[in-house]
């Protein structure tokens, strides 16, 4: 409110205001961005609490406030605590790592570093997890190659926390990666010139002058790593209930899989939990940036300065491991199940086989209409969330003042539930007929796209907003005092300033939502299958090779996809695709 | 002429059972724990036989499918009319909160007792046993239960958890009220380092790749995966197996009850059950035959089984689970 009085000032020296008929201008962007957070935030988390708190809408939070201080929902929030905290601590390390050894050192083979750092987005999680399980296990093919293979009956040491947070550190680093590019990106080149004269060193170029620019950048990707390191199921699930050690998603589940009416509503109420952690996260990434990064300049970008000499194999070597361990490694795993004709049979050139592939591509057509719904699904999404997100940074970060602590928390809460439970809310919310237009979207695309928007919102907020944080104001405020309408600013002045960061945020929330697993399990109906529907019914009739062999040709068609982008990508603008540098 | 009148013959029998086919029609929708392509099969196969009824389901895991249904109980209308989900327990659950419809002339006459809900508001479909798996090159094959507490599957045997499987709470519940020492075996398999956790197709997963040399299974998964060439074998232990039997109710919500009747009276035919045999399952019919790589039906024991006390004994099997494995 007290941002907007100045234009209310202003504005009654021109025209007479109309009082309850027209918003002031000022507040038209920030009505709408608060609308916005209410329909994908609010109304669903709210929507749980009431099926928590007052099932069939008859309060009764007895029962809800027994589950919520129960010890095992107490301990369950623990854990998620710290395997998302430390988990989004080494996704950063890792990430971190990884995007400035990239941006800012003579290291060979950058593109095909970043871009397969990129692609490694579209291994899911359990995928990964269940590929760095077999990996230790006693009956490991490549520790029995060098001898290291542990006795059997050894139980595997990634079971219990270490191994989550490791394991979702390393799944996570891709999207820390990408948010700290666009921020690089940005960073002028003039800074580090400066700094070279002085004499210092790459080193302390990128500790004291780098890192301190990225600021919001940096706040922001360990705030992405740490929300989506709450919601995630499929590594807890794989690694943690096999030794009880329960995150929230997994305690949720095991409620749902229980037999009585009990089931739904403990779940809703967990998810009160939920929000209390992601809250409390995203508080702390407040505090954070209160002490706000210097703002720069748009500029010529940063170019590489770091010459690493004798050190550049090594480093070469280092980010290839990586790459080898976060991409090579799970899909190794799914190729051998996918190309052999069953479990534990050796894959060898007399074995070797494609019939799982004939079978999910040329004789189930389920498969290809999954891949069209989710190419469709995800990319709608991916569209218009680049596209919000570019009013949402400028709303966010110049017109919202104190209420955009509000906003940012709201806006995080569906990507921290886990997708089943929020695909509960959406059909919770969703089932009768919408108000004012007496039309229900239940069991169309429709509610599966309400639920991605909802849910990748915040993944694609993080890179604008943390580049609007970042850039000066002056080009804003010139054009203010020109007079331009709220859509001209946004059109001429904001989008083309953001478009880089928008862009990679799209790209983000198509890899994500293309490959996700849980949002729209209980969302489908036939006809709307999305990847993740057939690749669990695949599971569940017992046929892992042939989810695999569908997780294969996913990554194929994106790895397709993203090629084509990067042939498309010398006439695209600049900085449009992340591996780009 | 002879060809002509047998014909008129055969119409005129066929005729009024093709009337009474006719005669129900409309829309049914159906939420189903079934794979895909089974469930596919299984409308494809009522199709042929009731044209007018046009069929749609949702297929998910059983305790999702309950997640929707449950919240469209919350939200105020369901959506299904027949429900064809893994246990029956959950429909023993579903029953005690007055929301099935008796289908008092289904006709059952051919199942022995106790397959069926008594009160005729859910009916077995097919028989889910759960017995062991071991990988072939485990030195102990086993033959009893007891045989997975012996020091040579010493840390090697997985096995679903009943706190995350409503299928292996059924199985535990059976097993501890079966076995001679009750629940004395589940604290023998914790000393004896088993690990509780995974969906069958996990447990299948280790066992075949030889993570784990032993599992609890259910049948169908290894049978068909040794077929293939997978090096696992499945037993049906001495003491007898538990099993699920993927029954089907009709809604008391439901807007079309006369197609879901139909429904549940053709999935509890002899051609319906046929079905499930032609799938690879073991049908619920005593008259249809096993699939292949199964032994003689009577070379199958059942461990006896009662779905309403078992939801009523849960919170006590899950504490006492919780106990030994997590204390």
């Amino acid at each position: 409110m007290t941002l907007a009085a100045p234009a209310e000032l202003r504005q009654t020296g021109t025209r007479p205001a109309l009082p309850g008929f027209a918003l002031p201008t000022g507040l038209t962007l920030p009505v709408l961005v608060l609308l916005c957070a209410t329909l994908f935030g609010a109304l669903p988390f709210l929507r749980l609490l009431v099926a928590a708190f007052a099932p069939g809408w008859q309060f009764a939070p007895e029962a809800a406030l027994a589950e919520i201080s129960s010890r095992a929902a107490i301990n369950a929030t623990l854990h998620t605590f710290e395997t998302a905290g430390l988990s989004a601590l080494g996704a950063l390390l890792i990430g971190g790592t990884a995007a400035i050894l990239l941006a800012v050192t003579d290291v060979r083979g950058k593109r095909p570093l970043a871009f397969a750092l990129v692609f490694s987005m579209m291994i899911a999680p359990q995928v990964a997890a269940l590929a760095f399980l077999s990996l230790l296990a006693p009956n490991s093919a490549l520790l029995g190659l060098v001898g290291l293979a542990p006795a059997p009956g050894t139980p595997n040491p990634l079971l219990g926390r270490g191994g989550i947070i490791l394991v979702m550190a390393l799944h996570h680093a891709p999207l820390v990666a990408i948010t700290l590019w666009t921020g690089l990106r940005s960073v002028p080149q003039a800074l580090v010139e400066a700094a070279q004269m002085e004499g210092a060193a790459p080193a302390t170029i990128v500790g004291r002058i780098l890192l301190p620019v990225l600021r919001p950048q940096i706040i922001a990707a360990a705030l992405l790593a740490f929300v989506a390191g709450i919601g995630n199921f499929g590594i807890p699930a794989l690694l943690g209930l096999p030794v009880n050690y329960l995150t929230l998603p997994t305690l949720i589940y095991r409620r749902l899989s229980s037999f009585g009416p009990a089931g739904l509503p403990d779940a809703a109420a967990l998810s009160l939990l939920v929000a209390l952690v992601a809250g409390l996260g995203i508080v702390a990434g407040l505090i954070a940036t209160r002490r706000g990064g210097g703002k720069i300049e748009i500029e010529r970008p940063l170019q590489p300065f770091w010459q690493l000499g004798t050190a550049r194999p090594f480093v070469a070597i280092g980010l290839w491991l990586l790459i080898a361990i976060k991409l090579g490694l799970p899909l190794l795993a799914l190729l051998g199940e996918a190309l052999t004709p069953a479990l534990g049979v050796a894959l060898t050139w007399q074995s070797l086989t494609f019939d799982k592939f004939a079978e999910v591509l040329l004789r189930q057509d389920v498969t290809v209409r999954a891949f069209r719904n989710s190419f469709l699904f995800a990319g709608t999404a991916a569209v218009l969330l680049a596209l919000i997100s570019i009013a949402f940074a400028y709303g966010l970060e110049r017109r919202m003042g104190k209420l955009r602590r509000v906003v940012d928390v709201v806006i995080e809460l569906p990507y921290a539930l886990p997708g089943v439970v929020l695909a509960i809310a959406c059909i919770l919310m969703f089932l009768k007929p919408l108000p004012l237009i007496g039309v229900s979207i239940y069991a169309t695309p429709f509610i599966i796209l309400f639920a991605y928007m909802a849910r990748f919102l915040p993944l694609a907020l993080k890179a604008p907003v943390a580049a609007m944080a970042q850039i000066e104001a002056h080009h804003e405020e010139a054009a203010k005092l020109d007079g331009v309408s709220l859509w001209q600013m946004l059109r001429f002045i904001v989008a083309p300033i953001l478009a880089p960061a928008a862009a990679v945020s799209g790209l983000m929330v198509f890899l994500v939502a293309f490959n996700e697993l849980t949002v729209s399990a209980l969302l489908w109906s036939s006809g709307t299958e999305t990847l993740g529907v057939v690749l669990f019914s695949l599971k569940e009739a017992g046929l892992a090779g042939e989810a695999a062999a569908v997780a294969i040709s996913a990554c194929a068609v994106i790895l397709a996809v993203m090629l084509g982008l990067d042939a498309l990508g010398r006439k695209l603008p600049a900085n449009i695709l992340p591996w780009r540098i | 002429m002879r060809a002509l009148a047998t014909a008129v013959l055969a119409l005129g029998l066929a005729l009024p059972a093709l009337d009474a086919a006719n005669a129900v029609e409309g829309k049914l929708v159906l939420y189903t724990s079934q794979p895909n392509t089974d469930a596919q099969q299984t409308i494809d196969a009522f199709k042929a036989k009731y044209p007018k009824v046009e069929i749609s389901f949702v297929r998910d895991g059983t305790p999702r499918v309950m997640a929707k249904l449950r919240a469209e109980i919350e939200a105020g209308a369901p959506q299904a009319d027949v429900l064809l989900i893994a246990d029956a327990v959950t429909m023993e659950g579903l029953k005690k909160e007055g929301r099935l419809l008796a289908h008092d002339k289904a006709d059952v006459s051919a199942f022995p007792a106790g397959v069926h809900d008594p009160e005729k508001t859910w009916f077995a479909t097919k028989l889910i046993t759960t017995g062991i798996v071991y990988n072939t090159k485990a030195a102990l094959k086993p033959e009893s239960w007891l045989d997975l507490a012996k020091p040579e599957a010493k840390g090697q045997l997985a096995m679903p958890s009943p706190l995350n499987s409503g299928a292996a709470m059924i199985h535990t519940i059976t097993l501890t009220g079966n076995l001679p020492g009750g629940w004395s075996f589940y604290e023998k398999l914790k000393e004896n380092g088993t690990l509780a956790a995974g969906a069958n197709g996990d447990i299948l997963r280790q066992v075949a790749t030889g993570e784990k040399l032993y599992g609890m299974i259910v049948d169908f998964m290894p049978i068909r995966e040794k077929a293939k060439g997978a090096p696992v074998e499945f037993v049906f232990p001495k003491e007898g197996v538990s099993a699920v039997s993927e029954p089907v109710a009709i809604l008391k919500s439901s807007k079309n009850p006369e197609a879901a009747k139909a429904f549940v009276d053709f999935l509890i035919s002899k051609d319906g059950q046929e079905l499930a045999l032609k799938q690879g399952y073991v049908s619920a019919h005593p008259d249809v035959a096993l699939p292949a790589g199964y032994p003689a039906r009577g070379a199958i024991k059942l461990m006896p089984f009662d779905a309403a006390k078992a939801l009523a004994d849960e919170p006590a099997a899950r504490k006492r689970f919780s106990a030994i494995f997590e204390g």
